[in-house]
């Protein structure tokens, strides 16, 4: 999803470049980067437990071995990876366990490609055509703006559920709108409805 | 760490430094018209705990959550009258002011123009769900907070349980705002219904920020508290 927050963890003892990543993660196109940073190791399990993050970015060095495997356990509910944030020539073998390497040498247009490698974020830009709304995508937001639920709109238009919810997706994604108070202006100022169709919930 | 401001600092310095600083100078109770005085002055006039109000200070021009080791100096009742001085200017305040000049920025061809119902009726969906949010932590939040600072460690309420029901209020917000960019029927420059988008904008940052502030210094310095609790209880 392009509107999708990715939750980064810069944790490195070194402030200038936990900064410096920080501001270079947020150039980073397609993405909407959250960065925390962690300024030693004995915060990064809280860190974990309290921010949720997506990524952890990591020197994988400096504070010793560290046990990717448990820190993972913190959150199990998510896919928590680490990158390793290296500074200097480092033993392959102790990245072993690390997603992907990160050089403090990389600039925007790498680490975007090391991302794109594991979340699967960023899409080619879109052609207008694709923007556009089918005519069944119109008739599944009248649905909705009159207060349907996806099971009536599936039973009315003669679809399935799933194909009624991927459709809620693509014009949720197309309109970049998500609420159906939003979907009503919509209707309205494009004519889908009249006023007086509106469910008054 | 030494950080940006310290006591010693003008208040002056603070808020023409970053006038976004403001609001949040404001809503500790300290007022315009600060001569020279310094942070300690301001706060000790103001009866304000200093080092409270330098690590919200300073966590929202760091942007950074390295506090942990200070969160022992942290006041918590000094931030729960700052969040709740914030939940009462957005509630009482601004989403009204806002509501009020986007009522006045959208003309009307008739009494039952359908473009406005909806779009106030989205409006105010939105302030619902604001003024929802913000009153369970009021109610439910900040009292048991209080009962924490007292000592009293409840069993069936944890402050992640906070967490859980925080939802983005701001993602709305910027619905709200895509709307009038995409989709708002006009063919003439309107300036009032700028202004009400420049309000939109300052408000979404001034939610962003203050929920900033209740996820990553409020909530991590309220576990510090419950782990030290549970530690003595155990």
């Amino acid at each position: 999803m392009s509107d999708s927050i990715l939750k980064i963890a810069v944790a490195d003892p070194s402030a200038i470049i936990r900064s410096g990543l920080s501001a270079l993660l947020k150039r980073i196109q397609g993405y909407h980067i959250h960065t925390f940073e962690v300024n030693s190791i004995e915060f990064l399990a809280s860190n974990i437990r309290t921010h949720k993050p997506d990524l952890i970015i990591i020197n994988p060095t400096y504070w010793g071995y560290i046990d990717i495997e448990s820190f993972k356990s913190e959150n199990p509910s998510s896919q928590l990876h680490f990158f390793a944030m290296l500074t200097g020539l480092t033993d392959e073998k102790i990245t072993d366990q690390y997603s992907k390497t990160l050089s403090i040498y990389d600039d925007a247009e790498s680490i975007k490609t090391k991302l794109d490698a594991i979340f699967a974020f960023s899409k080619p830009e879109e052609n207008d055509e694709s923007q556009a709304l089918s005519a069944r995508e119109k008739e599944i937001i009248v649905g909705v703006v009159k207060g349907y639920t996806n099971k009536e709109i599936a039973v009315n238009l003669f679809l399935s559920t799933h194909t009624v919810i991927t459709h809620r997706r693509n014009i949720a994604r197309k309109l970049e709108i998500h609420s159906t108070a939003g979907l009503t202006i919509y209707a309205i100022v494009n004519k889908l409805v009249e006023l007086s169709e509106i469910s008054q919930k | 760490m030494k950080h940006k401001f310290t006591a010693r600092s003008r208040m002056f310095d603070i808020i023409s430094d970053d006038a976004s600083l403001l609001s949040s100078v404001s809503r500790f109770g300290i007022s315009l018209g600060l001569g020279d005085k310094t942070v300690q002055e301001a706060c000790t006039v103001n009866d304000i705990d200093c080092n409270t109000f330098l690590s919200v200070i300073n966590f929202l021009t760091e942007g950074n959550v390295e506090l942990q080791e200070e969160f022992n100096e942290v006041n918590l009742e000094t931030v729960i009258g700052f969040l709740k001085n914030a939940h009462s200017y957005f509630i009482s305040y601004k989403l009204p002011l806002i509501r009020e000049k986007l009522n006045d920025a959208v003309p009307v061809d008739e009494p039952t123009d359908p473009y406005k119902i909806v779009l106030l009726n989205f409006f105010d969906e939105y302030v619902d769900e604001v003024k929802k949010h913000m009153e369970y932590e009021d109610k439910t939040v900040f009292p048991y907070v209080l009962n924490l600072l007292k000592g009293e460690l409840s069993t069936d309420y944890k402050i992640l349980d906070f967490e859980d029901h925080h939802t983005d209020v701001d993602s709305k917000i910027a619905e709200l705002k895509n709307i009038l960019i995409k989709y708002h029927p006009s063919n003439s420059v309107n300036y009032k219904l700028n202004d009400v988008l420049f309000d939109l904008l300052g408000c979404e940052r001034d939610l962003a920020m203050h929920n900033m502030v209740e996820d990553h210094f409020f909530v991590p310095a309220v576990e510090v508290i419950e782990r030290k609790l549970s530690k003595l209880t155990n």
